[in-house]
């Protein structure tokens, strides 16, 4: 845009600069600078921390314009910092209409530090005002400055603070949701740290040698240059470098190219959430699917024989029901039973001979629980098993899930004895019931659809602000009717479609790092931990209750959420301990430090003692972790306890408050007993569904240690591998990377907890051992097995027996 | 405070038995931010120079390593232009028996033995591989002009 504005502006005041003297005041004058090109200068006023200058200046300015304007003491002028007393940056454009012919505005700002970090407060006043007949194009440039009373010196340093102030646009955009103050405080906040990290991301060219090795950037700019408008550069709590995109409200863990255009970006970002959504749309559930044929043909087991098998049978049934589908043909109801519809159109079946009804048609029927007032089971016509054998028991744990007991073994077991053993038919089988737990819980009363509708009616670009209302304002009863999503101004009946589109999107706002409820964990820069630092939003609690409201909502109405969590997020949600494993999930660094801490003698090394520090708002503080800990040492004997208590510190602290909010939320939709059927692995899955895994792209960028991809063992894998059904590849990922997470652009983004890590397969262990993983490096620990039952067998014994995210 | 204690420890070691070519010290009052200074081992081209760093501790040192930078620049395959090191024992081989004494001494001898098949800078490691002379001369012109 080569078209000049002139515009007016006045300096109004400054109030409560900081006192940099106890005994006198400063004489603070301002100094506006725009582009580093034009330089006008207010007179000093005398001795005061609020200064009234109410003067006004004329400046010609583009739309990317930025106008800086710093504060002096000019009593210290000639000193080494100038007297500086703050600076405040508008980049024009974002105060600025230029569409409207006349234009007033009143700005109040935070006064900034500069560069060298001196401290700075209070605010200024300004009012800049635009009047179209007054622009003319760029000729007149600045005359007549005052500079008179300014060494030249100043123009240059103002020129190189050049920032847009993009905090200000995020606070118009966010006062709806009121995260308003949060966010800005916290760019605030960050942005010093920011400057230090920069480095990390260091390039080695640099032209303007000496002055600019030490020269610390502000948040809008690296060693390569201003950022793009609209753009900040940020540091996250574990001192990686991410861009916010205020234009978008986005965050990117890449930089920006400056030569790219807005729109170009948004291209770019319309692409990868395209292929985000198709793989999110390619998420099942085993009630889901049918059998996988490899599963099914390697049993031996047709259709027809499943029928046979009381619990797939009673499982069809009950997915059936679920999912309204039915099979006609099946012959007559048994006598006394009679079919019927809900209004919704869903088929029931009335049993007169018992006065019940049931959605499970009975011709489909093996295998019925019916729950009585203290959650007795029945088992309804099991004809077809026969009884037990001799010396069995079935029993219910307290969560209504049905195990056997042999008294003859004095063992128990999940399996029903009547089923045939997969084990005797000598095929490996995937045994965990995750299958059937998902049924289960399916089936609970708690969780059925409420009749009646649930509208929830969200505008496509605020969806996090609108469903938050529409969310919030109705009762927990009121969403488990059946769900009608509507996008305001969009035709379509929300048949599954629209609520999974819904879900989607909304999964990726409430989760943006960008409204510091959530952070991306230290493991890779994808899995999901509460931000700690999110209490600088004062509303926080409540959007943590309204996203546990949404997971439950997903989970009751069968839509997986976009996002996955750290693992021990899911332990704490089963109320589960976190134990030191699961730190390596959290802060591989730490975790290295406390395994190191147990495996080595730590007296006269480690100076430690039960407590822990923490850093609030910048003073230290510190934790006991037992009554009195900080004066009780840590030695070789206590160290265990110490690391256990370190640990769960670590990792619940400061997220307490949020995860509580978060359950109460959950509950409100998932009582907590039902849930606990699931383990912290299984429960990734429920939430945030199984993906389609691609073996040929997983394989393409794998990288190997100590193998060749030519080696039997490595060929037995892969066979493995793509004989599997997604279930069995999604636990192989979270045994081996912690996350069933697949990047968006496949395994070639795969991310370890120091950068991009490749899926890898090293040669270790003994052939009579199962494979190891090592979760930060996305590795696994390969024996060469001597042929590919072995391999078949050891593989799927560590993925599926591998209890917890960790492994030993 | 485990991290004060143990930092005021290293101090008080340092005191009492300074490492030779080395030195390292708070600034002002902050004990978790320190200045520390190398001098140019005899057998390098840093020969001669004096090189400063920058040390930060974190709050839960020495759980996590102390984040060190060069202040003064320095022509080296592992030390880019904001003075960043890549070394492993600031980084995955961090561990808390390493003191800020140990990683000095372990930051000369990456001076004398550079590290080119890791490289920060892999222009300079191309020289360094490929054209000694030429890094000698680079490293020492260097030195010369920011380090004495």
């Amino acid at each position: 845009m080569s078209m000049d504005f002139k515009i007016s502006v006045k300096i109004v005041a400054a109030e409560s600069l900081y006192k940099r003297d106890v005994f006198r005041s400063p004489d603070p004058f301002g100094v506006l600078t725009v582009d580093g090109e034009q330089t006008k200068s207010t007179a000093a006023a005398k001795k005061t921390l609020n200064p009234y200058w109410n003067e006004t200046f004329d400046f010609f300015v583009k739309e990317n314009s930025v106008l800086s304007v710093q504060v002096f003491d000019q009593k210290k002028f000639k000193k080494k910092d100038q007297g500086f007393l703050g600076v405040v940056n508008i980049r024009v454009g974002d105060v600025l209409d230029f569409h409207s012919a006349n234009f007033e505005e009143t700005i109040t700002r935070d006064l900034k530090k500069s560069n060298d970090n001196v401290v700075v407060s209070g605010r200024l006043i300004l009012v800049i005002s635009y009047s179209a007949n007054n622009s003319t194009s760029s000729q007149v440039r600045s005359t007549a400055t005052s500079a008179s009373n300014i060494p030249s010196a100043i123009n240059s340093a103002s020129a190189t603070s050049h920032s847009s102030n993009p905090t200000s646009q995020l606070d118009q955009s966010m006062n709806n949701l009121s995260l308003a103050g949060a966010s800005s405080s916290y760019s605030a906040a960050q942005a010093p740290l920011a400057a230090n990290a920069s480095g990390s991301t260091g390039t080695a060219t640099n032209g303007t040698a000496n002055a600019a090795s030490n020269r610390q950037f502000s948040s809008f700019e690296d060693q390569l240059g201003r950022l793009p408008p609209g753009w900040e550069r940020r540091t996250d709590n574990f001192g990686r470098t991410y861009y916010v995109d205020h234009n978008s409200r986005t965050t990117t863990w890449k930089r920006p190219a400056l030569e790219q255009s807005e729109s170009e970006r948004g291209q770019q970002r319309q692409t990868v959430t395209d292929a985000e959504r198709a793989q999110f749309s390619g998420r099942t559930l085993p009630d889901e699917r049918p059998l996988s044929p490899a599963l099914s043909a390697s049993n031996g087991i047709t259709v027809n024989v499943t029928g046979s098998a009381p619990a797939a049978s009673g499982s069809s049934a009950v997915s059936m029901a679920a999912t309204g589908a039915t099979t006609a043909g099946l012959g007559e109801l048994p006598p006394g039973w009679e079919q019927r519809f809900t209004p919704e159109g869903r088929p029931y079946f009335v049993d007169h001979n018992t006065r019940t009804t049931t959605w499970v048609d009975p011709r489909r029927q093996q295998y019925i629980r019916t729950y009585g007032p203290n959650t007795t089971v029945q088992q309804q016509p099991v004809s077809q098993l026969g009884p037990l054998p001799s010396g069995w028991e079935m029993r219910l744990t307290n969560t209504a899930r049905v195990y056997f007991v042999d008294h003859n073994t004095k063992t128990t077991t999940w399996d029903d004895p009547r089923l045939p053993s997969s084990l005797d038919q000598n095929v490996p089988q995937y045994k965990r019931d995750f299958r059937r737990k998902v049924i289960y819980f399916r089936s609970q009363p708690a969780l059925r659809i409420l009749a009646g509708q649930c509208h929830i009616k969200v505008r496509r670009d605020h969806i996090f602000e609108d469903s938050y209302q529409e969310i919030m304002r109705q009762t927990p009863e009121d969403l488990k009717k059946r769900l009608m999503i509507k996008f305001d101004g969009e035709e379509g009946l929300d048949y599954g479609g629209v609520s999974r589109e819904f879900f989607f999107l909304l999964s990726h706002e409430m989760f943006n790092p960008f409204y510091c409820l959530f952070e991306y964990s230290a493991h890779d820069n994808y899995t999901l931990q509460i931000n700690p630092n999110s209490g600088i939003n004062p509303e926080h609690l409540n959007y943590f209750k309204f996203i546990g409201r949404v997971v439950g909502l997903g989970v009751f109405h069968r839509r997986f959420l976009d996002a996955f969590f750290v693992g021990a997020l899911y332990k704490m949600m089963l109320h589960k301990k976190v134990i030191l494993q699961d730190m390596e999930g959290v802060d591989a660094e730490f975790y290295r430090s406390l395994k190191w801490t147990l495996d080595n003698d730590i007296e006269g090394i480690l100076d430690l003692t039960f407590s822990a520090e923490e850093e609030r708002f910048g003073e230290l503080v510190t934790l006991d972790l037992i009554p009195g800990g900080r004066d009780i040492e840590v030695t070789n004997e206590n160290k265990k306890e110490y690391v256990e208590l370190i640990t769960e510190w670590k990792i619940q602290r400061g997220v307490d408050e949020q995860f509580k909010a978060f359950m109460d939320g959950f509950n409100e939709l998932i009582p907590e007993e039902l849930v606990n059927v699931f383990d912290e692995r299984e429960l990734e899955l429920l939430i945030g569904g199984i993906a389609e895994i691609d073996v040929e792209d997983w394989k393409k960028h794998t990288d190997y240690r100590g193998y060749q991809e030519t080696d039997e063992v490595i060929q037995w894998f892969w066979k493995c591998i793509s004989e599997w059904d997604n279930e069995q590849k999604a636990r192989l990922l979270q045994f081996t990377t912690g996350t069933s997470r697949i990047p968006v652009n496949g395994f070639k983004d795969l991310q370890g907890s120091d950068g991009p890590r490749r899926f890898t397969i090293e040669k270790a262990g003994e052939p009579n051992q199962l494979p190891k993983s090592h979760t930060c490096f996305n590795r696994v620990d390969l024996p060469n097995y001597e042929n590919y039952a072995a391999l078949q067998k050891k593989l799927s014994l560590a993925v599926e027996e591998t209890v917890g995210f960790g492994q030993e | 405070m485990s991290s004060i204690k143990r930092i005021t420890k290293e101090l008080n070691d340092l005191g009492r038995d300074p490492p030779s070519s080395c030195s390292a010290g708070p600034v002002g009052d902050d004990l978790f931010h320190w200045q520390a200074s190398i001098m140019g081992p005899a057998d390098s081209p840093y020969a001669g120079g004096v090189f400063f760093l920058s040390i930060h501790f974190p709050t839960d040192y020495p759980f996590k390593a102390p984040k060190i930078q060069f202040t003064t620049k320095i022509y080296h395959p592992n030390i880019n232009s904001n003075g960043n090191i890549c070394l492993d024992i600031l980084k995955d081989q961090w561990s808390p028996a390493l003191t800020i004494s140990k990683l000095l001494l372990s930051i000369c001898s990456l001076l004398t033995d550079a590290n080119p098949d890791d490289p920060l800078v892999p222009e300079i490691a191309h020289i360094y591989k490929t054209n000694p002379e030429l890094y000698q001369k680079n490293a020492k012109e260097w030195t010369k002009k920011y380090a004495i």
